[in-house]
């Protein structure tokens, strides 16, 4: 077994055997060519709802919330939902840059570059959501502890919102730092083939990269450390966004499950939208061999075993109500599967219960146009998730009298669409001009590693795929 | 001196020198004053009066006047004719609230809604500023040259509402008795006009007896909404009220009744019943009556399930009242019968002393409307009604119409003349609701426009103008010392009894079931009455206390025939009965009588007109106004004129909706039957027990079975000094939303239209939720009013980022708007829904309408939470007050602006550290209980249980049909 070689036992991560060379001229052929007229009407598109989105945030700071759907009793609902999906979508990039890294799951090379970009914006669009919520967006800095002249006013630190403001802005500046501290090989690779501004712009982000062993060692240290730096916020952004819920007396909200239970969600969700993005990208910008059935399939047995999470978590909530006795609790999970929100408790429950099991089926992982459609219809689902648990939960609450229903506004709708835009506008633009493949990763999972590695005489292991990274990028 | 009804020294300086005038010494420095002032009210008076088209500061303010402190005038509510005691609260000479007058024998301290809400009409910016002839302005001499040569020519006819003033009465009767041919012609659009023509025929005077219920212990009302809308509803709310106490004298109330009443609702019995049988009840009971008497009363047969009720009220003889709101004479003549016979007559029902508040004749108006007709009527004087809109009369047929009117109207629509009335605020006037009980009405401003009042215009008419100061000081001025009188608001003078014959029961006789098929009833919706406020934002925005619904009126269909005709809440229907027609939205309204389709009346005036730009303005919103352009529909033309019922009417569905605007969509007490968990179907907010199982237990009722467990952590808030606590009985609380308003006044709460009322965005700090229990049409109804509970623990502090939300030394749960930056977590986290949140800044262009804000509250921008703040900014005027004497305030002093006005006195507010406030005693009462008390917020608003006085298990409102 051990003399057979390695592709035979398992099929490389990188189609086409690739050279060191063609990885290179690949990857950088995405952004170094013309735009194509795809991205060009993608962008189009893009751009356009983000356009659509910027007025009707513009007509909302203007007019007031009041051009919103909420009421005296739903005080949050697309707003906060938007907010909550995109941090959840956010989930996916730290999880595979970070924890897979550690765990040494070198597929994870294709994705990590695009998943982490996709993580800064779907940050950057959640962010922008308790911004636009608040009644007087132009005071947003009042949430922020700074020393103030006005006398001993400090912020409440037993507010959730403000443990949210700690954790978005870490997680963010972790993230933007794991994202470009793992650019820096590949920002010197393109320096090195561009020329004149372009040169010069690459050239300064580079940071004087000169891709010595000395170099490398010191920036796989690094890389290694914010690893295990960017780990824990995986666990905790998600489980502070949930304190807003759990820590509130709304029945339905009140429940010691929600961290792990979001954070499970998130990473879910955020599987979901890398699987839709990548599985556009590969056929956009033509890297089917880097994004290979072998990823996918590999991110679909992820999405089951957080698919499962949620659904175990969706029954242990009907439970505890059930086991709680408490009959506000109880109406609120009757009130989600039975009442006026019915639809959109099923629609969660079709779209992350029932459609990710279809990925036990390997016939259902390798058709990639049905992992795309699923994908899809995950994000859905996630989204209605945030907006059950929000909206069902607020709009019958402890006392009849104040019971409402609540219809999002126009603008509202605008502004979901819009924060879409936005985050598709901003993965264009960052395939447009960066490496959306981590080249120096993948150069170490490309055959030619492979063959480096098989001509040592101490021959590796069976799952041959730990190679020394800088052994391979040499 | 009290702080309070002080007399406005420049508006009343004459009697500052009269020796038995003025309340102490009068030393130099008021001389000079009073005399200053003599010169310049003199002056004033003499002149021509010139628009003000800016308020100016005072130059040299009167000593009195401190900025920033408010004074109180005693005055007369001027709402409707039922001239409750009230207290005007100025502040820099502008009022900008009307309160109760705790003093005042009828109203006890209470205020209605559309009393305090009158206030509004003083700032009303569409309010007529000059007399107008021919649509021209003219000045007054002009028209007194007009309308002089035609008072003295022709037939003359002067058509008012009920003079409840004294002056303007005798004013009125000498012009009218000093004209060849003139008549005064009185009609009340809730016209009682039955009832004294029932006593005429019974007791040989056409009076308006004084219904007294603090002395009833058995009350039967049939269709009178007593509590609501009926004749004098803050008098009979205070009366009713001492009957609610639970003790001995406890009340027993049962009310039948075709709609879902106010009054009604508060019934300890109710009974569904058809228009058509009043009189057939009323015939039943009078026989059942007469028979125990020894009477003799040829009573139809049937109504033995009358016959609890004839016991309750047998043995009540001398303590029962039987009241009745139907407009037709034999009825009200059965109901004279049976208060005879149950020896009420000079117990509860004072015809010695009778009201004055309706002095409506029907029968008049009816003979004005034949002379209008045969055109034989020269000169027709309309003022301070509406005829054309609620009587339908043909004004135009007059030879010449005089109105005098404050606001435009479709009856000036019509006018050749125009008279710019005062409003109430603007001038002196007086008023007698009831025999020997005289208000006296202060002006808290001058007239803002060139105007003047009813009873300055009588006079000047009848030759000799004077003010409306000298017209009411001479009236009185022999009867009681006028200062004290002014001062205090009212005095009591000697009248001589109305001398009533003998009963005389020879014209009684039973009356037999009217048509039966489906009718359509008129009623008056708590808050709009009659229709005459209906230019009023505040009570359109005010929620009708049993239906919940704001802005427009709907017809009613009871829910067993909503289902039998299909329709649902807001499904447009067509309403068709006496040959016209109107479409409304649909309202189901359970407890209504099956055949019944009720409507409001006093809709679809032109006034409204005025709210076409109400509420905030954005691309999405949905007009305030009706597709006719007008706020509701006038359902008069379907009416038989001066009725309020029709036989014969028609629903049919349109297939068009048109959503109410309800501030309340779930209506039961429990939730949706196939959403209920076991055990947990019914909320427990509304705590209910029965008299019986009271006096056994008196916490019956309250639960105590989810009581918090013992906390692990000191307590980090020790109140040490005051800390505030309010206690609402809610066997008291009628529902009748008086508080709604004051609490809207006094904290300058914002009207959103009708648009975002249907978003579920209305401001009211202070709301009254109201509950059914039962199923269907069988249910029972509970109000309770909700506000701001103060928690102790309050969720809504821990979660607010910036602290904007915090808790006072005192217990207050503290709103810093400033701070707010508007993430709504602490509305979403507050579990009685209190908060409200500015979605727009709310309009406030309209300069005049501004002057009505209370400077001492912030008018809120938008973007910031609000809410209840147990009215913070009297607590600390009392105290700073207080604190300069060197002490605190006294229990009771201190009065939140909810407890202020309400007529049954079911709040109260104090100090719950302070173990002998009055708020403590009511807090220590075994009835006591806390809205979700199981959440451990621990607030600071204690309810009290509602007690009714039914069997045990007929709690359900299963009980009776």
């Amino acid at each position: 077994m051990v003399d057979r070689p390695t592709e035979e036992l398992r099929p490389p991560w990188i189609l086409g055997r690739k050279g060191l060379g063609d990885v290179t001229r690949d990857i950088c052929d995405v952004f170094e060519r013309e735009p194509t007229a795809l991205w060009w009407a993608a962008f189009t598109v893009s751009s356009s709802m983000l356009l659509a989105g910027t007025l009707a945030v513009c007509y909302e700071i203007a007019t007031g919330i009041g051009t919103w759907g909420l009421n005296k009793t739903v005080g949050w609902a697309f707003d906060i939902t938007n907010f909550v999906f995109w941090i959840g979508i956010g989930h996916a990039g730290t999880l595979i840059s970070a924890i897979l890294f550690l765990f040494r799951q070198r597929w994870r090379t294709s994705v990590n570059r695009a998943a982490e970009a996709m993580t800064l914006f779907a940050v950057m669009c959640a962010g922008l959501f308790p911004l636009i919520h608040m009644g007087r967006p132009w005071l947003f800095y009042w949430i922020v502890p700074y020393p103030n002249t006005r006398g001993s006013l400090w912020v409440n630190f037993r507010s959730p919102l403000l443990w949210d403001f700690f954790a978005i802005s870490t997680y963010f500046l972790i993230s933007l730092t794991f994202w470009y501290v793992g650019l820096v090989p590949d920002l010197a690779t393109a320096r090195d083939r561009a020329s004149g501004f372009k040169r010069k712009v690459f050239g300064f982000f580079s940071l004087g990269w000169n891709g010595s062993t000395r170099t490398w060692v010191h920036y796989e240290s690094l890389y290694t450390l914010l690893a295990a730096l960017a780990t824990p916020l995986v666990l905790s952004v998600h489980t502070i966004v949930s304190f807003d819920f759990a820590t509130a007396l709304v029945p339905g909200w009140h429940t010691t499950i929600f961290p792990p239970y979001f954070v499970c969600g998130a990473v879910f969700s955020g599987f979901a939208m890398v699987l839709t993005l990548m599985l556009i990208a590969r056929k956009v910008v033509h890297l089917e061999d880097y994004f290979t059935h072998r990823h996918v399939g590999a991110m679909c047995k992820i999405v089951i075993v957080t698919g499962s999470c949620v659904g175990l978590a969706y029954l242990t909530e009907f439970f505890t109500a059930a086991y709680s006795d408490n009959p506000y609790e109880q109406f609120v999970f009757l009130n989600r599967a039975m009442g006026p929100y019915a639809w959109a408790y099923w629609t969660m429950i079709t779209c992350n219960v029932i459609s990710p099991q279809l990925f036990w089926f390997k016939r259902v992982r390798e058709n990639l146009v049905l992992v795309f459609l699923i994908s899809l219809v995950i994000n859905v689902g996630m989204w209605f998730e945030r907006f059950v648990i929000i909206v069902s939960s607020l709009h019958r609450d402890f006392l009849p009298s104040s019971w409402v229903m609540y219809y999002p506004s126009s603008i509202e709708i605008v502004t979901l669409i819009g924060s879409f835009g936005l985050f598709f506008t901003a993965f264009l633009i960052f395939c447009r001009f960066l490496p959306m493949i981590a080249m120096a990763e993948v150069k170490g999972v490309v055959s030619e590693g492979r063959r480096h590695s098989q001509a040592r005489p101490a021959a590796a292991p069976a799952e041959d795929l730990d190679l020394d990274v800088a052994e391979a990028r040499a | 001196m009290n702080p309070y009804r002080k007399s406005p020294g420049g508006l009343d300086p004459s009697d500052v020198d009269e020796p038995d005038g003025g309340p102490d010494g009068i030393d130099r420095r008021d001389f000079l004053k009073a005399a200053g002032f003599t010169a310049l009210a003199a002056s004033a008076v003499g002149c021509e009066r010139i628009p003000t088209p800016k308020a100016a500061p005072f130059l040299i303010a009167p000593e009195e006047l401190v900025p920033g402190r408010a004074l109180r005038y005693a005055s007369v509510c001027s709402g409707c004719e039922a001239g409750c005691g009230a207290l005007v609260k100025a502040v820099d000479g502008r009022p900008i609230k009307m309160e109760g007058l705790p003093e005042h024998p009828l109203s006890r301290g209470g205020l209605c809604a559309m009393g305090q809400a009158t206030l509004l009409g003083l700032y009303d910016s569409h309010r007529l500023q000059a007399p107008t002839i021919g649509g021209e302005t003219a000045d007054w001499a002009a028209v007194d040259a007009a309308v002089k040569p035609r008072l003295a020519g022709g037939k003359v006819r002067i058509l008012t509402r009920s003079l409840v003033s004294p002056t303007a009465r005798a004013l009125a009767e000498g012009l009218v008795g000093s004209l060849a041919d003139a008549r005064l012609v009185v009609y009340d659009p809730l016209s009682c006009s039955a009832i004294p023509e029932a006593h005429e025929r019974t007791h040989g005077a056409r009076v308006l007896p004084r219904y007294r219920f603090d002395k009833a212990r058995v009350v039967v009302g049939f269709g009178a909404d007593f509590l609501g809308t009926w004749i004098s509803p803050v008098e009979h709310a205070a009366g009713y009220s001492v009957g609610r106490r639970l003790d001995e004298n406890a009340v027993w109330h049962a009310q039948f009744e075709s709609t879902a009443s106010l009054t009604g609702s508060n019934a300890d019995e109710r009974r569904r019943i058809a228009p058509g049988e009043v009189g057939l009840k009323l015939s039943q009971l009078a026989g059942k009556i007469a028979a125990r008497a020894g009477a003799t009363f040829d009573a139809p047969a049937g109504g033995d399930d009358l016959d609890p009720i004839v016991e309750r009220l047998w043995n009540a003889r001398g303590k029962s009242l039987v009241v009745c709101g139907d407009r037709d004479v034999e009825a009200q003549v059965l109901v004279n019968f049976i208060n005879q016979h149950l020896g009420n007559y000079g117990e509860t029902l004072d015809v010695a002393s009778p009201s004055f508040q309706k002095q409506g004749d029907d029968r008049a108006l009816e003979e004005l409307r034949r002379e209008l007709d045969a055109g034989e009527v020269d000169l027709l004087v309309v003022a301070g009604v509406n005829p054309v809109y609620d009587r339908a009369l043909p004004v135009e047929k007059a030879g010449y119409v005089v109105c005098v009117a404050q606001r435009a109207d479709e009856t000036t629509a019509l006018a050749h003349l125009i008279c710019a009335e005062s409003n109430e605020f603007e001038s002196w006037a007086d008023a007698e609701p009831a025999a020997g009980i005289v208000g006296i009405r202060q002006p808290a401003m001058n007239p803002r426009g060139r105007t003047r009042s009813l009873i300055e215009i009588l006079s000047a008419w009848r030759g000799e103008a004077k003010t409306s100061l000298e017209l009411v000081k001479e009236r009185w001025k022999d009867a009681f010392p006028w200062a004290e009188a002014v001062e205090r608001g009212f005095a009591e003078v000697k009248r001589d009894p109305v001398a009533v014959k003998e009963f005389d029961g020879s014209g009684v006789k039973p009356i037999a079931a009217g048509p039966e098929g489906f009718a359509l009833v008129g009623y008056a919706k708590v808050g709009l009455g009659d229709g005459r406020h209906a230019y009023n934002p505040w009570l359109q925005e005010l929620p009708d206390p049993v239906s919940k619904a704001t802005w427009d009126n709907y017809a009613c269909l009871s829910v067993a025939t909503a289902a039998r005709l299909g329709v649902t809440e807001g499904d447009v229907v067509r309403v068709e009965a006496g040959g016209a027609a109107v479409e409304l939205p649909a309202m189901v309204q359970p407890g209504q009588h099956d055949d019944v389709v009720a409507v409001a009346i006093g809709y679809g005036q032109r006034s409204t007109e005025r709210f076409a730009d109400v509420g905030p303005q954005w691309f999405e919103r949905n007009p305030t106004l009706g597709p006719d352009g007008l706020i509701g529909a006038d359902v008069g033309p379907l009416l038989p004129p001066g009725l309020l019922v029709a036989a014969d009417a028609k629903v049919t569905k349109t297939g068009r909706r048109r959503d109410l605007a309800s501030t309340q969509t779930h209506h039961n007490i429990a939730v949706p039957e196939h959403l209920a968990p076991p055990g947990g179907a019914v909320r427990p907010c509304v705590l209910e027990t029965t008299l019986q199982q009271y006096r056994e237990d008196p916490a019956s009722g309250v639960e105590k079975a989810h009581l918090p467990d013992p906390d692990l952590f000191p307590p980090d808030h020790p109140y040490e000094g005051r800390k505030w606590a309010m206690a609402i009985d809610l066997t008291r609380c009628t529902g009748c939303s008086a508080c709604v308003v004051a609490c809207q006044a006094e904290n300058n709460v914002p009207v959103v239209g009708r648009d975002e009322v249907q978003r579920r965005r209305e401001m009211h700090w202070m709301r009254i939720d109201r509950y059914y229990r039962g199923e269907g049409d069988e249910v029972t109804t509970s109000h309770q009013p909700m506000l701001c509970q103060h928690c102790e623990n309050a969720p809504c502090e821990s979660v607010c980022p910036v602290l904007a939300t915090v808790h006072t030394e005192e217990g207050l749960n503290a709103q810093a708007y400033n701070r707010c930056v508007g993430t709504r977590y602490c509305a979403n986290n507050c579990p009685y829904k209190v908060r409200r949140f500015n979605w727009f800044d709310y309009p406030h262009d309209d300069p005049v309408e501004n002057l009505v804000l209370n400077p001492n509250v912030t008018v809120r921008s938008r973007g910031v939470m609000e809410k209840c703040t147990f009215c913070v900014q009297r607590i600390q005027e009392e105290t700073i007050q207080a604190k300069k004497e060197g002490k605190l305030p006294a229990d009771g002093v201190i009065k939140t602006a909810c407890q202020q006005s309400c007529p049954t006195q079911a709040i109260v507010f104090g100090d719950g550290n302070d173990p002998e406030s009055a708020v403590s005693k009511a807090l220590a009462d075994p009835r006591r209980y806390y809205a979700l008390e199981e959440l451990n917020v621990r607030p600071s608003v204690g309810y009290l249980t509602l007690v009714r006085d039914r069997a045990p298990d007929g709690g359900e409102g299963s009980s009776h049909g």
